[in-house]
C-alpha cells in the first residue's frame, strides 16, 4: 500500500510516523505541522546539482517559541525522527530549505522571527532564526538607531542567525559573520536548553558583549554541525560612522589578481582598508544584468575573447576591486591618500570613487552592500545561464597572488572541461580569501545537470589534492568534503555527535557528521 | 554638549535614542507568516525585491490566474525560489495572487 506521506523518515515505520505527526499537531497546532505534497514542495525545491529525490522531506514542523523547539525535540526522540532545522531556508546555491537526506523532517524555525534586543549604546543585538536581514535593517530604520548590518548578498529574505551559523560573510568592517557573533542560545538534542558564554550565568548581562565566557569556547562546535538548535544567537552591530566613501579598482586582464592581491593584502592587514573587500570577476559582475545568449550561442564556456569584449562595451574590469573606508572625513583622507599612492605605486589598476563613477548601478549596488543595505540585485546571475542550477564552490586560498592564480586557473581549467563560465570573486579576510565560484548550470536540462555534479565533484577532489579545502559546501556533498579533512577530524565530530546526540535525531549528515 | 555637532553630540544622540529603543524592544516588525498588513506588504517586502527591478519578470498587470501565482510561489520557478507557510500562509497568499492577478501595470499602462 502507497504511503500518505511522500518521503518517510529512514528506519521509522509510518504507523510510528503517524504517532510522531499527531504529537507535533498537539504541540504546535494542525496548522503548523504539513505532510502534504503542496505544501511541502516549498521545502523540496532546489538549485544544487542533485535529485530532488534525494532531498524530499517526509514533513515540516513550525515551531514559534524555545519551548515548543524542545518539546518537538523530545518527540524526535521518542520516535527516532530525524529533524533538520533551517532559520530563514535561503541558502540557495547550498541546498535551500530542503533537507540534507530523504526523509528528514524539516524544522522551520521561520515563525520565530522576534528581534528581542538592540542596545544601540553597547551595539548589539539578540535575535531569534526567523528574523530576516530585512527586517533587522527595517527595524534600525524605524527606530532612528544609527546601526550598521553586515549582510551577504543578496539577502533581504535570508537571516543573520544562519548566515552565521552557516558561517558566510558580508562586505562592512564586520563581514566575518560568525566572528561577530556574541551567545547563542541552543536547544541540545536532550532537550535542555544552553546558553553560550556569558550566557549561562544567572542573571549575566554580558552574554552579548563579551564572547568567551569561562572554560571552553562552545559556540564554534554548533555551527555547520548538528549538535543542537540555536534558537537565539547575538551580535555586534557596527556604529554607523561620520562618513563613508565607497571606490573601486578596476584591473583589465585576469592574471592582474596577482598584483590586486599583493598590493591590498598589506592595507587589509593594516587596516587601512577595514571592510571584507570583495574582487569580482568580469562575469559575476556582467552576468548579474546581462543574459549569455545575447553574447555567447557556442558549445562550451564562453570563450575568452567574448568575455574581453563585453569587458571592454560596458567599461568594467576584468577584475573589480570593492572598498570602502569608513571614519570621519579626516581619517578616511588620510586613509584614501595611502590608498591612493599604493594603487599608483603598484603601476596597476584604475581606482575610480564614487563620484567619477557616476550613475552606476553596478556600483551602487556594491556600495550598498558595503554600508549593509540588502538587496536581491545579485539573484540576476540567475538570469546569466538560465534554468534556476547554482551551487558554490568555496574554496579558501591565501592572501597570496600566486595562489589566487593558482586556483583561478584549476577552477577555469576543470570549468572549462565540462561547459561552464567561471564566474567568480574572492573575498578578503585578513589573512585569507573565500575563493567564491558560482556553477551556474541550466537544471531543467538533465544532461547539464549531470555535468554540473560532476564538474563540482571533479573540483573537490583536484582542490583537495592540492590541499585547498572547502568552508561550506552544498547538502550533496558534504560527505566528499568532511573526507577532504581527514579522518582524525570525521571520528572526533562523530564522538562528539554520540555524546550529545545519541539517538543521533538532529540534522543527520550536516557537513558529513553523523552517529 | 546638545548643540555641537560632532562626534560627541552623534555618541549623546544614540543614547537618547537607546531610551526609546530599549522600551519597545520586541516590538519587531516582522516579516513572515501572520504578521504581514495585506497583500501590498508582501509584495513591496518580498516580490518587489526582484519583479521590481528586473530580476525577475514584471507580474503585475499580466491578467494572470490568481491560483496560478499561488502555484508559482510554493512551488518556485527555475531560479525563483519556492515561498513557504511560514513565509506566507495560504490565505495572505490567496490575497497576493488576487491582488495581483487584478493589478494594472507598472507604470499605468496595461
Amino acid at each position: 500500500m502507497p504511503s500518505k506521506y511522500i518521503a518517510l523518515p529512514k528506519g521509522v515505520s509510518e504507523k510510528a510516523f503517524d504517532a510522531a505527526i499527531r504529537e507535533y499537531r498537539e504541540i504546535l497546532g494542525e496548522a503548523n505541522v504539513f505532510t502534504d505534497a503542496d505544501h511541502l514542495a516549498s521545502y523540496s525545491k532546489i538549485m544544487i546539482p542533485d535529485s530532488t529525490d534525494n532531498h524530499t522531506p517526509s514533513a515540516a514542523i513550525c515551531p514559534a517559541s524555545t519551548e515548543e523547539v524542545q518539546r518537538c525535540v523530545a518527540v524526535c526522540n521518542k520516535y527516532k525522527v530525524p529533524v533538520w532545522p533551517i532559520s530563514t531556508g535561503r541558502n540557495l546555491g547550498y541546498g535551500s530549505a530542503a533537507p540534507g537526506s530523504r526523509g528528514q523532517v524539516v524544522m522551520d524555525l521561520r515563525r520565530m522571527n522576534k528581534i528581542i534586543e538592540v542596545d544601540p549604546v553597547l551595539c548589539t543585538a539578540l535575535v531569534e532564526p526567523g528574523v530576516t536581514f530585512q527586517q533587522l535593517y527595517d527595524y534600525l530604520q524605524e527606530n532612528k538607531i544609527p546601526l550598521w548590518l553586515s549582510c551577504p548578498a543578496p539577502s533581504s529574505i535570508a537571516g543573520p542567525l544562519g548566515n552565521a551559523a552557516d558561517r558566510g560573510v558580508g562586505y562592512t568592517p564586520y563581514g566575518e559573520h560568525f566572528m561577530f557573533s556574541c551567545g547563542m542560545e541552543v536547544v541540545m538534542p536532550t532537550g535542555e536548553v544552553l546558553k553560550t558564554g556569558m550566557g549561562s550565568l544567572p542573571n549575566s548581562n554580558t552574554a552579548q558583549v563579551f564572547k568567551w565566557g569561562y572554560g571552553p569556547y562552545l559556540d564554534g562546535i554548533f555551527t555547520q554541525s548538528n549538535y543542537g538548535i540555536i534558537t537565539k544567537m547575538g551580535f555586534w552591530l557596527m556604529p554607523a560612522p561620520p562618513a563613508f566613501k565607497p571606490y573601486v579598482i578596476r584591473y583589465p586582464e585576469e592574471t592582474d589578481i596577482v598584483d590586486i592581491v599583493e598590493t591590498l593584502r598589506p592595507l587589509r592587514l593594516a587596516m587601512i582598508i577595514p571592510n571584507a573587500v570583495v574582487i569580482v570577476h568580469a562575469l559575476w559582475e556582467l552576468g548579474s544584468f546581462l543574459k549569455r545568449a545575447d553574447h555567447y550561442t557556442g558549445t562550451g564556456s564562453i570563450p575568452d575573447s567574448v568575455v574581453k569584449d563585453m569587458v571592454t562595451k560596458n567599461k568594467v574590469g576584468m577584475w573589480n576591486v570593492y572598498c570602502g573606508l569608513y571614519g570621519s572625513p579626516e581619517q578616511n583622507e588620510v586613509n584614501w591618500n595611502i590608498i591612493q599612492n599604493v594603487v599608483k605605486a603598484s603601476g596597476k589598476g584604475e581606482l575610480l570613487t564614487a563620484e567619477q563613477v557616476g550613475d552606476d548601478p553596478v556600483f551602487k549596488y556594491r556600495a550598498d552592500l558595503m554600508q549593509g543595505k540588502m538587496n536581491t540585485a545579485e539573484f540576476g546571475l540567475y538570469n546569466w545561464r538560465g534554468g534556476g542550477g547554482s551551487a558554490w564552490f568555496a574554496p579558501v586560498s591565501q592572501a597570496r597572488g600566486s595562489e589566487t592564480l593558482k586556483q583561478m586557473d584549476m577552477a577555469k581549467k576543470i570549468l572549462g572541461k565540462y561547459g561552464f563560465d567561471y564566474v567568480a570573486e574572492f573575498i578578503v579576510g585578513w589573512r585569507d580569501m573565500h575563493h567564491i565560484v558560482d556553477l551556474l548550470y541550466d537544471r531543467t536540462d538533465p544532461a547539464q545537470l549531470k555535468a554540473a555534479h560532476d564538474c563540482f565533484d571533479e573540483l573537490l577532489t583536484a582542490f583537495s589534492k592540492e590541499g585547498y579545502g572547502t568552508y561550506r559546501v552544498n547538502t550533496a556533498f558534504m560527505d566528499k568534503v568532511a573526507d577532504t579533512y581527514g579522518p582524525v577530524k570525521k571520528e572526533i565530530n562523530r564522538k562528539i555527535k554520540r555524546a550529545l546526540d545519541p539517538n543521533g535525531i538532529i540534522a543527520p549528515g550536516k557537513s558529513g557528521i553523523w552517529n | 554638549m546638545k548643540k555641537k555637532i560632532n562626534q560627541t553630540a552623534v555618541l549623546a544622540g544614540i543614547l537618547v535614542i537607546g531610551v526609546v529603543a530599549s522600551a519597545i524592544a520586541g516590538d519587531a516588525l516582522a516579516q513572515a507568516a501572520g504578521q504581514w498588513r495585506d497583500a501590498n506588504h508582501v509584495y513591496s517586502k518580498i516580490c518587489a525585491n526582484c519583479h521590481e527591478i528586473g530580476v525577475g519578470p514584471v507580474i503585475k498587470g499580466r491578467n494572470l490566474d490568481p491560483d496560478y501565482y499561488q502555484s508559482v510561489v510554493r512551488h518556485g520557478m527555475r531560479a525563483m525560489p519556492a515561498f513557504r507557510p511560514t513565509d506566507v500562509d495560504d490565505a495572505m497568499l490567496k490575497q497576493v495572487g488576487e491582488m495581483l492577478s487584478k493589478s494594472p501595470a507598472p507604470g499605468g499602462s496595461k
